[in-house]
């Protein structure tokens, strides 16, 4: 396959996922719409997007669970049906409410194992690998949501893939859950694997995310680094008279703009900006690297044009199988 | 192929619905072959009004077949819920990602539940031939008097087998799993036998669909005694029973299938 060759040298640890023009409408209603994004190996990457922006519904359409109306999703270039053992490529997790009450948290990874040819042994690693080994021998029915998020990973685990799609994981975990979430993406991620990892929260995937794939309204807002998202660097500056620091600044060759009361200039440098106000004989009430506000710039991607304020599954979550009007075909 | 199947049975296996099935069957076909033992034997031979007649072969047939009705009933709810808990528990999801190929996820379901109804005839028949046999003897009944008896035997594994794919396909038709199950009970147990009743009336009824319900069919399939004289709508030979049965489940799994192979699951 074609994409093998352009990987990096953990070739074959992780596999590319394409998305191109992925469309689906339901009804009358375009819950993904021409959305194109491509997943590296090796990287973990953040989906992101407001409840309702199609997120789950790309994901969906990606695992072969929902029919595209239009487009493509493929992982090593091959449709996930069409993936000769699929647990073994693509791990993944997308509800955490996908157990039966009445069997164990073990048993349900054993009839998943059953299904792919994977032993006991297998089973009861990734139990220990995600801490539930005692916990999964009791009936699902009883487990809290941190537990069904664990047992969800175990199960993605299983196949050993190369690739892990996982819906809104950090849901249910406690801080000291999440931090253990991210330690453990990161591990799987240098291992060369393929992460899509999707969050309604910038901020909850900030500090786990290498690349950002933004969507609203199932259309494509951004795509990039993480580190692209925090733009140039800036500094935040307060002085008595705002001019003429701005003055001496542009002699310095620094560019600022004035902000309320204070003055924004594109540098990382803070001792440059103090040295500067130092020789204008201007006093510095305030000295700081400006942080992007990542909420607000999260929310001005997204902004506005929120077509259903309602929660993200408004318009597939239909029954099962009478959810079917907007199947193609 | 293989791995979908020990998938399916082992779904089956692992929570608790099974071992109380089991031991459900046990009981059922044990308890209306004696109710059935004493009840037949009263009267078969007889030629008395009101009372079933038949030969020694049907009399044996219908100690040992006495709680199938039962028994289907039961197949026909674990084949309902062996799709209907994934819709209702979501499961579904996981089922399909393990094996995305839908026609070979269903290919699997009723392997499965030929397998499971199977297992379940045999726990059947362990407690109705060892209950009904002592009841014939001690009524001065041959147990075995033919080879036919067998033929009978074997063919209540195909039915248990049959109904519970029937379940398969009611189960995805009507996704509601409770809704189902009432469904599928209701119109086994209340609708097609006053149906079968009221058609009977019916000169046409009585000797072109009758024989054709599905219980009717199934009832031809294992040959017991007759019951309401020749005025009853006859039955039809065990084979023909056998192919209008396994028509149902085929039709019934096959729109189910059809239906899985298209819809969206979100």
């Amino acid at each position: 396959m074609t994409a093998t060759t352009t990987t990096t040298d953990r070739t074959g640890a992780g596999a590319r996922i394409e998305v191109r023009d992925l469309t689906k409408r339901f009804g009358s209603f375009t819950a993904v719409d021409q959305l194109s994004f491509s997943v590296e190996p090796g990287r973990i990457t953040g989906f992101l997007g407001p409840n309702g922006a199609g997120k789950t519904t790309t994901l969906r359409m990606l695992l072969g669970l929902i029919r595209p109306t239009g487009g493509s999703a493929t992982i090593e270039g091959q449709r996930y049906q069409d993936i000769a053992s699929p647990m073994r490529m693509v791990g993944s997790a997308l509800e955490a409410t996908n157990f039966h009450p009445g069997r164990t948290g073990r048993d349900h990874l054993r009839v998943l194992a059953a299904a792919t040819g994977i032993g006991d042994a297998r089973v009861d690693e990734m139990l220990e690998l995600v801490g539930i080994p005692a916990a999964a021998r009791k009936r699902a029915g009883g487990y809290s949501m941190g537990m069904r998020q664990r047992l969800g990973l175990a199960a993605a685990l299983l196949g050993d893939p190369k690739v892990l799609i996982l819906d809104e994981p950090a849901n249910g975990l406690d801080p000291e859950g999440i931090r253990w979430l991210r330690g453990f993406l990161r591990h799987l991620s240098r291992q060369g694997k393929t992460i899509l990892v999707s969050s309604h929260m910038l901020q909850e995937v900030e500090q786990t995310v290498d690349d950002v794939v933004i969507i609203n309204n199932g259309r494509l807002v951004k795509q990039g680094r993480m580190s692209e998202l925090h733009g140039d660097a800036k500094t935040i500056v307060r002085t008595t008279d705002l001019d003429a620091l701005a003055g001496a600044l542009r002699v310095a060759d620094v560019t600022s703009e004035t902000q309320d009361d204070a003055l924004v200039a594109a540098t990382d440098d803070l001792r440059l900006i103090g040295d500067v106000a130092l020789r204008a004989g201007l006093p510095v009430y305030e000295l700081r690297a400006a942080t992007t506000d990542l909420e607000a710039l999260f929310f001005q991607l997204t902004e506005g044009t929120n077509r259903n304020l309602g929660d993200e599954s408004a318009a597939p979550e239909r029954d099962a199988i009478t959810g079917q009007e907007g199947a193609n075909g | 192929m293989i791995p979908a199947i020990k998938a399916e049975l082992r779904k089956f296996f692992t929570t608790r619905l099974w071992w109380g099935m089991a031991i459900a069957m046990l009981v059922i076909g044990a308890g209306l072959a004696v109710a059935f033992g004493y009840f037949v034997t009263a009267g078969a031979e007889s030629g008395a009004e009101g009372v079933p007649t038949g030969t020694a072969e049907q009399v044996a047939n219908s100690v040992y077949t006495g709680g199938l009705s039962f028994g289907y009933l039961l197949t026909l709810v674990i084949g309902i819920m062996q799709i209907g808990s994934e819709y209702r528990h979501k499961t579904i999801t996981s089922t399909l990602l393990a094996v995305p190929r839908r026609g070979q996820m269903m290919v699997a379901k009723v392997v499965a539940l030929l397998v499971i109804g199977a297992i379940y005839g045999l726990i059947f028949l362990v407690g109705s031939v060892a209950a009904g046999a002592l009841v014939l003897n001690a009524q001065g009944y041959s147990p075995f008097p033919s080879g036919g008896v067998f033929r009978t035997l074997a063919l209540s594994l195909l039915v248990l087998g049959l109904w519970a794919l029937i379940g398969l396909g009611v189960g995805i038709l009507i996704p509601n799993q409770v809704a189902a199950l009432l469904i599928a009970v209701a119109v086994a147990w209340i609708v097609e036998p006053i149906g079968g009743v009221l058609l009977s009336l019916w000169d046409f009824g009585r000797d072109h669909i009758v024989p054709y319900l599905p219980s009717a069919a199934t009832q031809a399939m294992v040959n017991g005694v007759q019951q309401g004289g020749p005025d009853a709508a006859q039955p039809l030979s065990w084979w023909a029973g056998a192919l209008v049965l396994a028509a149902y489940a085929a039709v019934l799994a096959g729109l189910g299938a059809w239906r899985t192979m298209r819809a969206d699951i979100s």
